[in-house]
């Protein structure tokens, strides 16, 4: 297949990773993958083409309005590919009637201008397929596709036994320098954030120092205040009792060692990617560290896409008790990440996600 | 004819004044006009409609910003109408080259923007319409879009209650340097005789967030000391519904402009809509523009000169600036209704 992706990148945000996989993985299976745009020397591993009517399919990986390319790029792609083989891959649910979840909302006028018909109706003018990244899209014309998936290649260290695993992680010359690390923007995050640190509080001097990167962890920004946005708040006195570090991102291709230098990392999801059931990269990605991943998700998502070893990885309501109990037991944990791992390179490869997308093609 | 308008619009800015009579003296004079989107109460006045392939013409109306011409937006009107039936109304001056009026205020910040901007309307559209007498490009063709409506005019008898000697309704986007170097020394010179002024509108005591960012911090320049040391009251904008009677709240109204648009003699809703409410508009234009504009009477009213002898003296002879106020509108009446905007426009997109 020749694809082009046609989507914003950004090495601190959204699909990057994903896009990026999808270029290497599709190198390796004999796809030709390339970015649609002029080349980036940002981004010196990507292919770019504007030569829309080479490739087989244009697929629109969309969260913001700016992921569309502006005219006269808009006009080009829309002319050279003709709409049947245009798709677009909806990574934030916004082709659903408006949903509100908490402070999270998957249409919001005042934060991109647009209402949300005119997702609805913007979406189904560019394309005949959409894509969601869930297993149980809401509308019926909705194709379910996770789009994102796990590079088993990309693991930080392998190891053949939990024992093993246990000795690496807790540092042949002693611990690692973080306790606990968690890397993703303060969007829509920090009900729950604030919820799990609040619950670990009592574990600060075991767990060591913790470090988020991302931004907005350090104060709430003036635009947010302006628009009276919430979700992303933020209580900086909660976050200096637990002398959690804040630093402002890091390149998409230095999350897994950034997370390895950490005991344990947590995935959280948005409040309307969880009422959704829609994933992210991270979703994938964080498994790919040498850390424990701490699985803040609704457990039928868990099992939906981890299987079944993962829900010794979700905490449920006694967090810090269970977090305890990883520092004392870690081999019984880590016998569910390797085994997660192995769940995750069975079923949600890159090269099942090509699979896939060719039998969507086909529909 | 059936013209549908498609904008960024706002409730308390831009040209949706406008949009709302198109939509009035079109009913009148029996073409349907609508604006793009689904009915909205925050737009009582306005129809809209989103079956493009009933209208006979899709104008774009663009001011400053065009990214609102998004992919979501855009590519069902680009498959379902005709180029030759699209028309950009070009608010802003930004089919222009660059321009940049007294190293402060300008169209574009780099040539590679420009040329961006240029592409974007070649592709959007097949006419492009500039609301200035004297259009700089040659394929921009002059359309002063905006206009006046005689039926709008708030008369003295149902007037609110003078609540101002001075008003001046706007927001802060390019102006602080023509009110710091013109407006307030002269209101300082004559504080004491003028009673209760106010500025209503977006950014006169904040900078909002996001503008180092975007490189246009210097388009809302203040000094909120100097505002409070002349007791001039801030205010939030209003919604276009009641803009007018908010003006008419105010003895005095000053009309203000960007330096871009004075450079380039582009007209905008607030040059009418002063006029409709009742006040005395003092506009801070060219003497000579004024006139083009207003007609004879309108050099009394252009505010360039001795401003702080002119703040008094229409303070102090209500009656003289009436009688000036009036011919202007006579004016108005005879050569800028929307009536008339409308048949122009509508000449313009059969051309």
């Amino acid at each position: 297949m020749k694809l082009l992706f046609v989507s914003k990148l950004n090495r601190f945000a959204r699909a990057i990773n994903t896009i990026t996989k999808y270029v290497e993985a599709g190198k390796a299976l004999g796809h030709e993958i390339a970015v649609f745009g002029e080349p980036s020397s940002e981004f010196p591993s990507v292919p770019y083409s504007v030569d829309v009517k080479r490739f087989d399919f244009a697929i629109f990986v969309i969260y913001e309005t700016q992921d569309f390319p502006d005219l006269p790029y808009l006009a080009q792609l829309l002319d050279g590919m003709p709409k049947e083989r245009r798709v677009i891959i909806d990574c934030t649910g916004r082709y659903n009637e408006t949903i509100r979840v908490e402070h999270d909302f998957n249409h919001l006028e005042k934060v991109d201008n647009h209402q949300g018909w005119e997702w609805i109706e913007g979406f189904e003018a560019v394309a005949d397929k959409i894509l969601q990244p869930t297993l149980s899209p809401l509308r019926p014309n909705v194709h379910p596709f996770l789009f994102h998936a796990f590079d088993p290649e990309a693991v930080a260290r392998h190891f053949d036994t939990p024992n093993e695993a246990v000795k690496a992680w807790l540092g042949e010359n002693g611990s690692k320098p973080y306790g606990m690390t968690y890397v993703g923007n303060n969007w829509q995050r920090w009900t729950q954030m604030r919820r799990f640190l609040e619950a670990i509080e009592s574990l600060r001097a075991k767990l060591g120092r913790i470090c988020f990167v991302g931004w907005a962890w350090d104060c709430r920004p003036d635009w947010a205040r302006e628009l009276g946005i919430q979700g992303i708040d933020v209580d900086p006195d909660l976050l200096k009792r637990l002398g959690v570090e804040v630093s402002s991102g890091v390149a998409y291709n230095e999350f897994i060692r950034f997370v390895s230098q950490g005991r344990f990392c947590p995935i959280f999801h948005r409040p309307l990617f969880n009422h959704l059931s829609l994933i992210t990269n991270r979703t994938f990605e964080t498994f790919c560290g040498d850390t424990i991943p701490i699985l803040m998700l609704p457990e039928k998502l868990v099992e939906a896409i981890y299987g079944p070893a993962a829900q010794v990885l979700v905490p449920g309501q006694d967090v810090a008790g269970h977090m305890s109990d990883m520092m004392q037991r870690p081999a019984f944990y880590w016998d569910a990440v390797l085994k997660t791992r192995a769940h995750l390179a069975q079923h949600h490869t890159y090269k099942k996600r090509f699979q896939e997308l060719s039998a969507i093609f086909d529909k | 004819m059936r013209i549908l308008f498609v904008m960024d619009q706002r409730v308390d800015r831009g040209s949706i004044q406008s949009v709302s009579n198109y939509v009035r003296a079109g009913d009148e004079a029996g073409y349907e006009i609508a604006l793009y989107g689904r009915t909205d109460p925050r737009f009582p006045t306005i129809r809209f409609s989103r079956d493009v392939e009933a209208f006979d013409y899709v104008v774009f109306l663009v001011e400053s910003w065009r990214h609102w011409m998004s992919a979501l937006r855009m590519p069902r009107l680009l498959a379902e109408v005709p180029r030759c039936r699209r028309a950009v109304v070009d608010a802003d001056g930004m089919y222009n080259q660059v321009v940049s009026t007294e190293a402060y205020d300008r169209n574009y910040a780099y040539e590679q923007t420009r040329a961006e901007w240029f592409a974007h309307y070649r592709i959007v559209a097949d006419k492009i319409f500039q609301p200035t007498f004297i259009p700089r490009e040659p394929d921009a063709r002059k359309l002063l879009f905006y206009g006046y409506d005689p039926g709008q005019q708030v008369f003295p008898e149902a007037s609110p209650a003078k609540a101002y000697d001075i008003l001046c309704v706007g927001h802060n986007w390019w102006r602080w340097r023509q009110i710091s170097q013109e407006l307030l020394p002269a209101i300082e010179r004559v504080r004491p005789q003028i009673g209760d002024i106010g500025f209503i509108g977006s950014w006169w005591d904040t900078i909002p967030a996001g503008a180092a960012e975007l490189g246009v911090e210097a388009a809302f320049g203040t000094d909120l000391e100097w505002l409070r040391r002349l007791r001039i009251q801030v205010k939030p904008g209003v919604a276009y519904t009641e803009v007018v009677d908010v003006m008419s709240t105010g003895r005095i109204n000053i009309m203000t402009q960007r330096p871009l648009f004075r450079e380039l003699k582009i007209l905008t809703s607030k040059y009418f809509e002063i006029f409709s409410a009742d006040t005395t508009p003092l506009v801070m234009l060219d003497p000579d523009h004024a006139e083009m504009v207003y007609g004879p009477a309108g050099c009394e009213l252009a505010l360039c000169n001795e401003i702080d002898e002119k703040l008094v003296d229409v303070l102090s002879r209500p009656k003289k600036y009436r009688e000036i106020v009036d011919e202007v509108r006579k004016h108005l009446a005879r050569h800028h209704t929307y009536r008339n905007r409308v048949q122009e426009l509508v000449a313009a997109l059969q051309e």
